[in-house]
């Protein structure tokens, strides 16, 4: 499938804002910290300006922009119009959250409670709008809605964690809720990437109709390039996306592991440490664009059977 | 609006019969010459003169080489248009009801009044029989020329899509596959039609006819050449060429 730019800043960066708030959750549960007004309004203004900036981005691929409320109406059959639904509905107890913590009035534990399951409902519909298409194969996997949702919880997470280690605050817990997100995260993509080579049972023989050992693609309709080849029949070289797996793991997975496991024995200037500490979540960040980025060049269509496309 | 009718009361729909189609494109320009003041119209072209031209079709000939358990293998015409699915995924996927299955006929449109653009049904379906006007903005695909089939300005006869009345062959056939007197409905059980990626579970509304594959074609009758006979003539060889393919 054809990687837009904007549906990949879309999905990551508005599935950060969104894992945010299960960051913070465990925070404000688990661990005993008294959060400066400060770290209140730099977290609360950088989660919505992500959720704010990500969907309207996923605006920008459509062919009418002016036209989205539209898609608030089909709720019934549609991912995509539940994505957009629901994503609305979370502003509400967002909004309030950042108030009531910023304030510090009570409830606003509930209200980030309340946050929490509409950010996952969110990316969960995301994740189904790829999940339910028949047409791609390697889309149409139960691992992918729960990476959706990993994915958004790991990166969100580290930004919480880096906040909470640039403003000093002590953790008990937190590190190893990210140690169990990150490999969790990571067992599933290996599982994913293992599960999406079996062949699907959409061949060219089920395409045309004919049983035949040897079918070849002899003519296309044309000699060009038309909407659905550029959309839907991209690929990607074998050694290209290793290189990519790879990278992604190391920018995700294995830095942040190493700092927050290793940054106790690092001889650096705590400022320096701190400005790492961001470095390590930008650099998680821009692993979830490698990762996303996979998800769609990867990604191969049934049409290109008739494209003559080898499954 | 993006619910499937549960049950449509007519289905309207095309045969393709692969052993009769010669390939010529015919139908496809006629598609797009049709379409292209119709429902859906224009049908953009990007660059048409360029180096690089794309354009809005809703019908497309592919051509596959089959190897048979026949000596040889067998070219196969492949045209493909929307098959007006009964389980319609692109229909179900659009946020915004501009897609719908009509439940009169069963055929699938798009309203582009309120289409979005976001190329989801696109994506959903299998068969590749959507395309985005990238000019206009919205999805657009083949309507069965409801302009066309229920047009009381032309002639009774010439009621069919454009595709079917431009077939030089008459390996397209029209009509409702829901009423079982029909010619097209006995044609198709007489000839095994069959679905496309029946597994992708759309139940598509359109059948394809296999090509035929005549066994005895190269046993006992091997095509001779030409007699040396002065006296034969060039119609004498076609009844001889006539009579070994039978």
């Amino acid at each position: 499938m054809h990687p837009s730019k904007s549906i990949i800043f879309f999905t990551v960066i508005s599935g950060t804002g969104y894992g945010i708030f299960i960051g913070l959750l465990f925070n404000i549960l688990f661990e005993e910290i008294v959060y400066t007004i400060e770290y209140k309004l730099f977290l609360s203004l950088v989660s919505f300006l992500m959720i704010v900036t990500g969907l309207l981005s996923s605006t920008l691929h459509l062919g009418h922009p002016e036209r989205a409320w539209r898609a608030f109406s089909q709720w019934k059959t549609s991912w995509l119009s539940r994505e957009g639904l629901t994503a609305v509905i979370t502003f509400i107890p967002m909004v309030l959250f950042y108030y009531f913590w910023i304030i510090n009035i009570k409830g606003y534990i509930l209200l980030l409670i309340l946050t929490s399951i509409f950010s996952i409902i969110t990316i969960f519909c995301t994740g189904q709008m790829y999940a339910s298409l028949k047409t791609i194969p390697s889309w149409n996997n139960r691992l992918v809605t729960p990476i959706y949702i990993l994915n958004g919880i790991t990166v969100g997470s580290l930004f919480v964690y880096s906040l909470n280690f640039y403003f000093n605050y002590k953790l008990h817990l937190f590190e190893k809720f990210i140690y169990i997100i990150i490999i969790l995260n990571f067992v599933t993509k290996v599982i994913y990437w293992i599960s999406v080579r079996k062949k699907s049972n959409t061949t060219i023989e089920t395409a045309i109709g004919i049983k035949s050992n040897n079918i070849t693609f002899f003519e296309g309709p044309h000699t060009g390039k038309n909407y659905l080849t550029t959309e839907m029949i991209n690929a990607i070289r074998k050694q290209n996306s290793n290189f990519l797996r790879i990278t992604f793991c190391i920018l995700s997975f294995i830095t942040p592991l190493y700092m927050i496991n290793q940054y106790s024995y690092l001889v650096a200037d705590p400022f320096i440490l701190k400005i790492s500490m961001i470095a390590v979540f930008i650099l998680s960040f821009i692993g979830m664009i490698i990762e996303r980025y996979l998800f769609f060049i990867q990604s191969k269509h049934v049409v290109g059977l008739y494209y003559g496309e080898k499954y | 609006m993006t619910e499937l009718p549960k049950k449509t009361n007519k289905k309207l729909g095309l045969v393709i019969d692969l052993d009769i189609c010669v390939g010529c494109h015919a139908c496809a320009v006629n598609c797009k010459e049709w379409n292209t003041s119709g429902h859906s119209s224009p049908l953009h072209d990007v660059e048409p003169y360029g180096d690089d031209p794309t354009g809005v079709w809703f019908n497309r000939i592919h051509t596959f080489e089959v190897e048979t358990e026949v000596k040889g293998s067998k070219t196969v015409h492949f045209p493909k248009s929307c098959l007006h699915c009964e389980d319609a995924p692109c229909v179900s996927v659009c946020p915004t009801g501009a897609s719908y299955k009509r439940e009169e006929d069963g055929i699938v449109l798009v309203n582009a009044d309120t289409c979005i653009g976001c190329k989801l049904c696109s994506w959903a379906c299998p068969y590749g029989a959507r395309e985005y006007d990238e000019t206009a903005g919205v999805m657009k695909k083949c309507t069965l020329c409801v302009d066309k089939i229920y047009n009381e300005n032309l002639p009774e006869n010439e009621r069919v899509p454009a595709c079917v009345s431009s077939c030089p062959t008459g390996a397209r056939s029209f009509g409702d596959l829901a009423d079982e007197n029909s010619e097209i409905v006995k044609l198709v059980s007489e000839r095994e039609g069959y679905d496309l990626m029946p597994e992708q579970d759309c139940k598509p509304v359109n059948k394809y006819l296999a090509p035929k594959l005549n066994k005895d074609i190269f046993k006992n009758n091997e095509l001779k050449p030409i007699s040396k006979d002065e006296n034969q003539s060039f119609e004498d060889w076609i009844e001889q060429v006539q009579g070994a393919s039978k």
